[in-house]
């Protein structure tokens, strides 16, 4: 039985993967563009050469970051939609840190430079975390409205106190270089951030399918009521993922401003915390899943990106369609195939 | 010396073409939540509407034309919410998410497609100018000075409560949303309630969207740049409004003031002695103020019962 729903699960994503690629074909075609060309297009300007492949998992990083921090909560129906916000004042914090930290080795400021990314996300989750365990109020809304607050902050901050008088752009100075991360391949994007959010997988993967807490969540999601009947603190399970979202969503942001940027910048962040929602629906809200569907997500985006610059010039706002496209057959399809699995019995 | 009752009034005067994309789209976001469906995509919807309001316009030389294709995106974009949440039942936050990165790319697919070969501009719709009232003092130019857009989602509003509150179509609305099993024993076809209500909330939406181009902007930009926010706030609005259409247009308001009164601020060096940057914070202010408003009234505001749960027939 449980074999069946596992093949099921694939072939939702074959149906959906053929379903896209066909419609995404069709559009392609009908604009007079050449859909094989642009196809092979996409997968060589994601994995085509060592440059693309380190910028597509560069990419990974903050994408399956977000995504494990929006599906541990959801894992406990918590729908923390706030990851966005979080990420920025992570972002924020850890700057704060880094910018102290010249002449400091490596070693020591990376590390301290994270906890402090950390501590941004969960101070920026917990008042939605307070208002949805002590009011009773639904945390969509709150986390979604803190999101902009967050992003107001940090507008604010790169265009007055912390900007850098010496650049015309709004983002602050340059970090320390011994806060940045250390590069995996020499002169490539591809970073300790990538390493990071791997190990942060195999993390929540361990706590959600391997400890009695992970149990706890799991079931505080499945049904709030029965968990409660056979002894589950359902508060405190809402509270650790509360916690363990706003981590993980700083830890996103500060890998891409101590990984890729080194400065904190306006708008640094093109929505990593709403494309974390796509790919963590897209892997099944299952960290491992998530691994996968971050690396089809960020070589969509890659790939997307090169095809434009290709001779071809495909507008990469197409791909984007593509991949929410993607996202949104197999949300339907899996249904679907449940459905058509539950009336049978 | 600033003339602070002058940069009161412009300031109010500006805020209600803000107001009015927000609320088109919170009194569409009202009538699908009230019907038990949430649509996190508004801002995409109003982001492919605007283009398809702007291509429209441009082409055709017809602000009706314009609106009505800007409506007709909206009402597309419905029906595939609609089919994915409430036929079969997807995840409403998900399924709304896609939907916003689906339509905001399709629009801006679109615009770039065009804009290779053509700058698409319109002149906006003209401010109505009444005699006598659009000359007074205060009210003349912030009341009576605006155009037809703007008064005609004051009415879409009043229409939407009074449809709402006061016919048997609002009362199977808010049953489909509150219990959907017993207004399904009523014989009331719950999932094609919320189907019409999902549709005619995102055609609304597109309203919203197109309004904007139409009634303000007269251009499109990429990457969300333009609608810039106002979806999301509609959705913000309709909790801080308690879904009700009327307090709608208060929320509404209150961001279109933060908007005007920003775009004022920011660019204005009288205020520097508030630091620079400073300016970013009057658009975080309605996000605080309804924030604070919500804990303060927890207890009173409480979604519909059904608020995101798929219904299926036994």
């Amino acid at each position: 039985m449980a074999q069946q729903v596992s093949l099921g699960r694939y072939f939702s994503y074959l149906v959906a993967l053929v379903v896209s690629l066909v419609l995404f074909s069709i559009a392609l075609l009908a604009l007079g563009y050449d859909p094989i060309a642009s196809l092979v297009g996409l997968v060589s300007g994601s994995f085509g050469t060592v440059f693309r492949t380190t910028q597509t998992l560069f990419l990974v990083g903050p994408l399956l970051l977000a995504a494990l921090a929006f599906l541990v909560p959801f894992r406990a129906r918590f729908y923390n939609i706030g990851v966005e916000g979080q990420l920025y004042i992570g972002a924020l914090f850890g700057y704060i840190v880094a910018a102290q930290m010249g002449g400091v080795p490596g070693i020591v400021a990376i590390p301290l430079v994270l906890i402090a990314a950390m501590v941004g996300g969960t101070v920026w989750i917990a008042l939605p975390l307070f208002m949805r365990i002590k009011l009773q109020v639904n945390e969509i809304f709150p986390t979604l409205v803190m999101n902009f607050i967050a992003v107001d902050i940090v507008n604010w901050v790169t265009a007055g106190p912390l900007k850098d008088p010496l650049t015309g752009n709004l983002q602050t100075a340059p970090l320390p270089q011994s806060t940045w991360l250390p590069s995996i391949i020499n002169n490539t994007e591809l970073n300790l951030g990538f390493v990071i959010a791997l190990a942060a997988a195999f993390v929540v993967f361990f706590v959600l399918f391997r400890t009695v807490l992970g149990f706890e969540i799991r079931a505080s999601g499945a049904s709030p009521r029965a968990a409660k009947n056979g002894g589950v603190d359902v508060t405190r399970s809402i509270l650790a993922v509360g916690l363990m979202s706003g981590a993980l969503a700083g830890l996103a942001g500060m890998i891409v401003v101590t990984g890729l940027n080194h400065v904190l910048a306006q708008n640094f962040s093109p929505g990593y915390g709403y494309q974390g929602i796509a790919v963590a629906a897209l892997g099944t809200f299952n960290p491992l899943g998530s691994v996968v569907a971050s690396t089809l997500y960020a070589a969509l985006s890659v790939g997307g990106d090169s095809l434009q610059r290709s001779a071809a010039a495909v507008p990469i706002q197409l791909t984007y369609a593509l991949q929410a496209l993607i996202v949104l057959s197999v949300l339907i399809v899996q249904k679907w195939l449940k459905d058509r699995e539950e009336r049978r019995r | 010396m600033v003339d602070y009752g002058d940069l009161a009034v412009s300031i109010f005067a500006a805020s209600l073409p803000l107001t009015m994309p927000i609320l088109y789209a919170a009194i569409g976001e009202v009538l699908a939540e009230r019907s038990g469906v949430l649509n996190m995509g508004v801002e995409g919807v109003m982001s492919l509407s605007a283009f398809v309001a702007l291509l429209t316009t441009f082409y055709t030389s017809s602000y009706t034309l314009g609106l009505l294709a800007g409506i007709a995106a909206g009402l597309a974009m419905g029906l595939l919410h609609a089919f994915a949440t409430v036929k079969m039942g997807v995840n409403q936050l998900i399924a709304g998410l896609m939907l916003y990165f689906l339509a905001l790319s399709i629009g801006d697919f679109g615009y770039v497609l065009v804009s290779k070969t053509t700058y698409l501009h319109i002149l906006p719709i003209d401010s109505v100018h009444i005699p006598f009232l659009s000359d007074l003092p205060v009210v003349g130019p912030i009341i009576f000075s605006q155009n037809v857009l703007v008064y005609a989602s004051l009415l879409v509003a009043v229409v939407a409560g009074l449809i709402l509150f006061r016919t048997t179509w609002g009362l199977k609305i808010r049953a489909a949303g509150e219990n959907p099993e017993a207004t399904d024993s009523a014989g009331i076809n719950v999932n094609l309630v919320r189907t019409i209500c999902v549709v005619v909330g995102s055609a609304l939406a597109g309203l919203g969207g197109a309004s904007l181009v139409i009634g303000y902007l007269g251009l499109y930009s990429t990457g969300d740049t333009l609608v810039a926010g106002s979806g999301w706030i509609a959705i913000v609005v309709v909790i801080f409004a308690r879904w009700s259409p009327y307090r709608a247009i208060a929320g509404a308001w209150l961001f279109g003031l933060g908007y005007a009164a920003a775009a004022i601020f920011i660019g204005s060096s009288v205020f520097s002695i508030l630091g620079p940057g400073s300016g970013y914070f009057l658009l975080a202010i309605p996000y605080i103020i309804a924030i604070v408003f919500i804990i303060m009234f927890h207890r009173g505001t409480r979604p519909p019962s059904y608020l995101t749960v798929p219904y299926k027939r036994k």
